[in-house]
């Protein structure tokens, strides 16, 4: 661990050091706040010549109409729907495969990890239209199941690399003494290795789930119906009003962020695994 | 299990090296193929029917009453042609070109301040994660209210400041000043990334390098330009490279701020393609487009593949 260590007597460093932190505190915190306080101002404390930091009066009031007077119950509901599903299918699909790529040397090993690495480089809008064409085809525009059948596209190399990351932890003796004991590979995949790694495996669930959540192009090209919109697709819809309740809309996206907010911070810790795929070690 | 398979492998020895291979690795193949047939079809046949789909006439009003048919380059060629293809790779150009350095610039700075360790540092090391976890579209909503032409904060503030002639500027009604709005943004939500990465990276570099410098004199100045600096050029390549492939897809800042506006100013490829599908319905053009964003793609992901690879041996 290299510390650069401080010599705790200069002063004119220390007060540098903390100028700086204190400016890269505020960019990167005073946005959200912004955000919370406009939510809970009335929208006569809002639209003021001199912005007003801390609302003056606070009101829930713009939380309640934008929940009665909008859609974005049903939004938040479709994409709990589409994101729980979309990480359900993506944990298993990707834990199996993780443990094939941690665990066995087989032909066409590397280039399997690598294919999956690559396509999280692709552009969304370069397997939309055919996507869409596709959809339109089997009728699944305007329906949920076009989501289901396209996210995993940037889930599942995710998750795959970050559990393989996980399994790689795990020392091989565990497998091999229960393979003794007469387990099978099956069994001992589900008894013995499954039950260590669940901390891994809710990590990059989270991170499918968060995935799902946040996507925007998607849903925005396949969906059409007003009741069908995810919450990213539902808020954007939000200024195509003739005037922008900006109240209502900071509330809404607080409530959008949440969800996203909580997730991170549970794996806070396991971000480095997955997102550049071992690549930190180089 | 290893004694069984080279069993099963001498028995049947006679049998084609393929299939010899298939059954010797069958239980691997039974966990990685269920994935990789799933990536398959979402993915591989996507791109498939995208170069397909890149020779056609292929209008998506008049598909189901005249059909497509085969026009060989011509979508290409009439891209090449186009003034409007060039402005938008222009303006992609600066984009991935300024969010890309931008982001390793601050990301770079905050790590080597966070590595400091002063009092409260982790603190801060929390704080910046918050530009990060917001969901792309609730940042740009939030943006686009901070940058509102007349009760944005951020007028106030330059106003404030004495910029007195900004304080009713419509940032996004301009189209210079409406690209540079959204850079922001994306830097704002891509530097925490780079600086954790940056940081879990320095923070492995010994500190025994350091007082070996400092006992030969080095200043500080020197420690970061000769010892962590070189330490750090593998990783910073790698997220150099993964910047200017996110930075190249990114959409949803862009389209929830712009969609592209004002006057073309901040059209980036991704806007350009999904135009000349969804609204112009031109599938074949927009398959086209496609096709060339990604050759552009691929080619820096063999930068990439490239320099993973050489971290990994």
């Amino acid at each position: 661990m290299a510390k650069v260590r401080l010599i705790k007597r200069n002063v004119p460093a220390l007060l540098l050091i903390y100028l700086a932190a204190a400016i890269v505190f505020l960019v990167s915190v005073f946005p959200f706040f912004w955000m919370l306080s406009t939510s809970l101002k009335l929208p006569e404390d809002t639209f003021t010549s001199i912005p007003k930091l801390i609302p003056p009066q606070f009101t829930l009031e713009n939380y309640r109409r934008a929940f009665n007077d909008t859609l974005l119950s049903r939004y938040f509901l479709n994409s709990i729907y589409v994101a729980s599903v979309v990480t359900l299918a993506c944990i298993i699909l990707s834990a199996f495969a993780a443990y094939g790529f941690s665990r066995f040397r087989f032909p066409g090993r590397k280039f399997g990890l690598m294919f999956i690495l690559c396509i999280q480089m692709l552009p969304s809008v370069v397997v939309i239209i055919p996507l869409f064409i596709v959809m339109r085809n089997f009728g699944l525009l305007n329906n949920h199941a076009s989501l289901l059948v396209s996210y995993p596209t940037f889930t599942l190399p995710l998750c795959v690399w970050m559990l393989k990351g996980f399994f790689d932890g795990i020392p091989r003796e565990l497998e091999e003494v229960a393979l003794i004991d007469g387990c099978s590979i099956a069994s001992a995949f589900f008894r013995v290795i499954l039950p260590i790694t669940l901390p891994g495996i809710a990590a990059s669930g989270i991170y499918a789930f968060i995935g799902a959540w946040n996507e925007f192009l998607f849903a925005m090209t396949f969906l059409n119906s007003n009741q069908l919109y995810t919450m990213p697709v539902g808020l954007n819809a939000f200024f195509g009003q003739f005037t922008v309740e900006w109240n209502q809309l900071m509330a809404a996206s607080v409530f959008f962020t949440i969800p996203s907010l909580v997730f991170f911070m549970l794996v806070r810790k396991y971000l480095a695994q997955g997102m550049v795929a071992g690549a930190i070690k180089g | 299990m290893e004694p069984q398979v080279r069993i099963a492998d001498l028995q049947r020895s006679s049998a084609p090296a393929f299939w010899v291979a298939l059954k010797k690795n069958r239980v691997a193949y039974a966990f990685v193929l269920p994935a990789l047939i799933v990536v398959g079809i979402v993915i591989i046949y996507p791109l498939f029917e995208v170069v397909i789909t890149s020779f056609q006439r292929y209008n998506l009003l008049e598909v189901l009453t005249k059909g497509s048919s085969y026009i060989g380059l011509s979508n290409y060629v009439e891209i090449l042609k186009d003034p409007e293809f060039w402005h938008s790779l222009w303006i992609t150009t600066i984009f991935t070109a300024a969010c890309v350095s931008l982001t390793i610039g601050a990301g770079l700075a905050i790590a080597l301040l966070l590595n400091l360790e002063f009092p409260g540092y982790k603190v801060l090391s929390v704080a910046i994660l918050l530009p990060w976890v917001m969901p792309r579209v609730a940042s740009s909503i939030l943006w686009k209210w901070i940058y509102d032409d007349q009760f944005g904060i951020l007028n106030y503030l330059l106003s404030l400041l004495g910029f007195e002639d900004m304080s009713t500027f419509a940032w996004l009604a301009h189209s210079s000043s409406a690209l540079w709005a959204v850079i922001i943004v994306v830097v704002w939500q891509s530097f925490p990334f780079i600086a954790v990465t940056l940081l879990a990276a320095l923070q492995s570099i010994s500190i025994e390098i350091y007082e070996a410098a400092k006992i030969d004199g080095a200043s500080p100045w020197q420690r970061l330009r000769f010892i962590t600096l070189p330490l750090l050029r593998n990783i910073l390549g790698v997220l150099t490279v993964i910047s200017t492939i996110w930075d190249f897809k990114a959409f949803d800042q862009m389209w929830v701020m712009t969609e592209g506006g004002p006057a073309g100013g901040t059209i980036i490829l991704g806007i350009h393609t999904w135009m000349n599908a969804f609204a112009y319905l031109r599938m074949g053009r927009a398959s086209a487009l496609a096709v060339i964003m990604l050759l552009l793609v691929s080619a820096v992901t063999l930068i990439y593949l490239k320099l993973f690879n050489r971290g990994e041996e």
